[in-house]
């Protein structure tokens, strides 16, 4: 499962990312997880607010930090 | 939900050629929100004032058949926006670096006054930078 998470570096971001590590860690789902900091890459994503979250080319979430519930979900799809 | 789009860099433009843009017909787009618009404003007719909040939900009121130049407070913001607008389809956007900060610099008009803290913040040619020799 390849994900990235969209930000420009801000503390949500970065804790999207560990959220991210650690439900995935914990659930033994094997995630290649990268960041992508641009604001022309962001963008060419169409997404306003950060972080936002792409899971195999699709945009799954924007703005805010994602609930571990909303994590797992991803992580089981 | 959204679909990647790769997109190219984006317009960037000067105040003076922004004056010179706005004289050819293009059209201003402030999108500070509306109380900063309330301390200071461009002083251009027909400047358009679609603040970032709102931009998602009303950008298909902006043309698309006319030069956009999106403008902010120190030209993040409207970078920002600007990418939006392509993202979107729109391709005469074009982003106003510097913002309302180096515009009122330059000495161009405004209504009201660039608060201190917005100018201290104007980067590249803030005052403390200006030693740099950057600008």
């Amino acid at each position: 499962m390849d994900i990235k998470v969209l930000g420009t570096g801000c503390a949500n971001c970065k804790t999207t990312i560990a959220l991210i590590e650690q439900v995935a860690q914990s659930k033994g789902v094997p995630v290649t997880l990268s960041k992508v900091e641009e604001l022309r890459d962001i963008m060419g994503y169409g997404v306003m607010s950060t972080p936002g979250v792409v899971i195999d080319g699709k945009v799954v979430h924007a703005g805010g930090v994602p609930s571990r519930d909303k994590i797992e979900k991803w992580l089981a799809a | 939900m959204n679909a990647r789009v790769d997109l190219p860099a984006a317009r960037e433009v000067c105040p003076t050629t922004t004056r010179r843009l706005i004289g050819e017909g293009a059209l201003l787009v402030d999108v500070r929100e509306l109380d900063e618009v309330a301390q200071v404003a461009f002083d251009v007719p027909g400047t358009l004032l679609m603040p970032m909040s709102e931009l998602e939900q009303r950008f298909a009121e902006l043309p698309r058949d006319c030069q956009l130049v999106l403008v902010c407070t120190v030209g993040e913001r409207s970078l920002k926006a600007t990418y939006f607008l392509m993202y979107h389809g729109y391709t005469q956007v074009a982003n106003m670096e510097g913002g309302i900060v180096k515009w009122s610099r330059k000495g161009f008009p405004i209504k009201g006054q660039v608060p201190v803290t917005a100018s201290a913040a104007g980067g590249c040619c803030s005052p403390a930078s200006s030693k740099s020799g950057c600008c």
